[in-house]
């Protein structure tokens, strides 16, 4: 092993494995102190606090559905509109381009107030479809930057060329947009899940209690200082983005001419 | 019979500026045609129409007496070639020659197979495009624009980044595909030799116009005007309405009464076809000419002489 891999293995180890490994090992055990002299105490009693926390269930599963919406729309709007930005050139892109971004300039709150408004008058106010719609205002600028670069970086001739060999739009797509773009969707699912999942403000005030997600019930446990029950938690929330990273995962291999990792023709 | 390609009164304008003036020109089955010009002059930009990428200002396309100048690109019957290879980096060699043969109900494996046999690329069929070289990726894309058997194939300068042994031998072969097929194609390029091998005819453009379109040697012996007697490079231009073949030029005095002289400078020898060339700029002229020379010459200061009788007016086979 080289240097260099050394460096990368040293550094994941320290950064990302161990907080993961120790965050698991303290949801299994006893709160334990720096130098406090305790010795490792195995418990699931803060998986019990975990499960007996009320409609903990119904939370995860308005989660995974609002995030999954929060999701698709993000890939829909993001790709069309990167696209446009990519290919397309007419009078006025540089101040739509900083339209695109506004929204994360703006606080997402006072957004949040103003279309509150518009949310009880349209009857979009504490419905799931209204907190997936007010979810959209921190993604899809994220969403639409990302694919645009990723169009910009295909190139115009590589757009061209399944036009000229006869690929109809969807055609194009799915044979050569989405399979070249797969890293944009992995940054994507990733980051729109995580934060749709860890909005609390804003699912509070759209959904009005009526659509409660996991951040809603998480955030009474703050108060607790069982470090226990706050890592059983975070494990349980961390699920949610995995699980839906694992099925996006699975959509990407079901592209066409993806290499399935298991099959190697060469 | 109506010609597999007629182009009327096309024109395309870029904001102020007039890229294609009023082209017009026939295509018949299987015929080649080659366009030569300067680079930048707007034979891209007139492929891409051609193809369907973008749209004419003016004018019309008709592809077998069916009107094709507003059908969208991957309805038309055409294919083409870019300067680039544009393969698609994740599918392998054989996919990427399947690709359009198979969106157009083509698929035909025992076909595919000769396709990878006489481009040599048989061996690298599974193979991905990063894993194999410059040349032979060029090779995959002309297979894929010719598996998908289309009517007509447009070339853009496809063979500019081949090294000039292979760019020799795929010229030949592409010929050969184009004439086996019957397919006509249409072949873009600033390479004056390469136009003349793969083409029936040429077509020499500039200024968003044909200035003469014919067979390679009519067009040689008699150019239209001293645009094309320059670009071809086998006449000396004495002014826009006068020239006179190289090969009628001499650095000795000629035992004529009525012969004219130039004085010139010999910048350069390069040596092609096993015959000395002297580059000599000629000073009164303002211009610069490419003469084989028949014997050493020494020092640079040379003249040419010319007979009268030798001068010729432009005009030949306009359009």
């Amino acid at each position: 092993m080289n240097i260099k891999k050394m460096t990368f293995v040293m550094l994941a180890l320290l950064l990302f494995i161990m907080p993961v490994l120790l965050l698991l090992l303290q949801s299994v055990s006893s709160p334990w102190r720096f130098q406090s002299g305790e010795s490792f105490h195995f418990q699931i009693e803060s998986f019990q606090v975990l499960w007996s926390a009320a409609n903990l269930l119904e939370a995860t599963l308005w989660s995974i559905v609002v995030g999954a919406g929060v999701l698709i729309l993000n890939m829909a709007v993001g790709i069309a509109a990167g696209k446009a930005l990519s290919t397309l050139s007419f009078k006025g892109k540089p101040l739509l381009e900083a339209l695109f971004l506004s929204p994360v300039l703006i606080p997402v709150l006072a957004v949040a107030m103003g279309l509150h408004l518009f949310m009880i008058q349209a009857g979009l106010a504490d419905t799931a479809l209204g907190v997936i719609l007010i979810h959209l205002v921190p993604t899809i600028p994220y969403s639409i930057r990302i694919f645009h670069n990723s169009y910009a970086q295909l190139g115009k001739h590589m757009l061209e060329q399944p036009v000229v060999l006869g690929a109809g739009p969807l055609q194009q797509l799915f044979t050569v947009e989405l399979p070249l773009m797969k890293p944009a969707i992995r940054s994507v699912t990733f980051l729109t899940i995580v934060i749709s999942l860890s909005q609390y403000a804003i699912t509070s005030i759209i959904g009005g209690g009526r659509i409660v997600t996991l951040p809603m019930i998480f955030f009474p446990f703050l108060d607790t200082a069982n470090t226990s029950v706050m890592a059983a938690f975070a494990v349980w929330f961390a699920m949610i983005p995995l699980a839906m990273y694992i099925i996006v995962e699975a959509f990407i291999l079901l592209l066409p001419y993806s290499r399935m990792p298991w099959r190697n023709t060469r | 019979m109506s010609h597999t390609l007629d182009v009327q009164h096309l024109s395309k304008q870029f904001n102020q500026d007039l890229i294609l003036s009023d082209l017009a020109f026939q295509l018949k089955r299987g015929e080649i045609l080659s366009i030569v010009g300067p680079s930048g002059s707007g034979k891209t930009t007139l492929l891409r129409i051609l193809a369907g990428l973008e749209s004419p200002s003016q004018g019309s396309i008709h592809m077998y007496g069916k009107e094709i100048t507003f059908q969208k690109a991957n309805r038309r019957d055409i294919s083409l070639v870019f300067q680039q290879p544009l393969l698609f980096p994740h599918m392998t060699v054989q996919e990427n020659i399947t690709y359009g043969a198979k969106l157009a109900g083509k698929k035909n494996n025992h076909k595919i197979s000769e396709l990878l046999k006489s481009t040599g690329l048989d061996r690298f069929k599974s193979y991905f495009p990063s894993e194999i070289s410059g040349g032979q990726q060029q090779r995959v894309a002309l297979a894929r624009a010719m598996a998908t058997e289309p009517e007509i194939i447009l070339f853009d300068e496809p063979f500019s980044s081949l090294d000039p042994k292979l760019r020799q031998q795929i010229r030949y072969w592409v010929r050969d595909f184009l004439v086996n097929q019957s397919i006509t194609g249409v072949f873009v390029t600033h390479d004056t030799e390469e136009a003349m091998i793969m083409g029936d005819r040429l077509a020499l453009f500039h200024e968003g116009k044909f200035q003469q379109i014919d067979q390679a040697e009519v067009i040689h012996k008699h150019p239209a005007n001293s645009f094309v007697a320059d670009f071809l490079g086998g006449h000396l231009v004495i002014d826009e309405q006068n020239y006179v073949p190289l090969k009628e030029c001499s650095l000795d005095p000629i035992n004529e009464q009525e012969a004219r002289s130039y004085n010139g400078v010999l910048q350069h020898i390069t040596y092609q076809n096993g015959q000395a060339v002297g580059h000599i700029f000629l000073e009164d002229l303002d211009h610069k000419i490419s003469l084989p020379l028949e014997k050493p010459i020494s020092g640079e200061e040379v003249t040419l002489y010319i007979k009268e009788s030798s001068i010729r007016t432009f005009g030949g086979s306009s359009l």
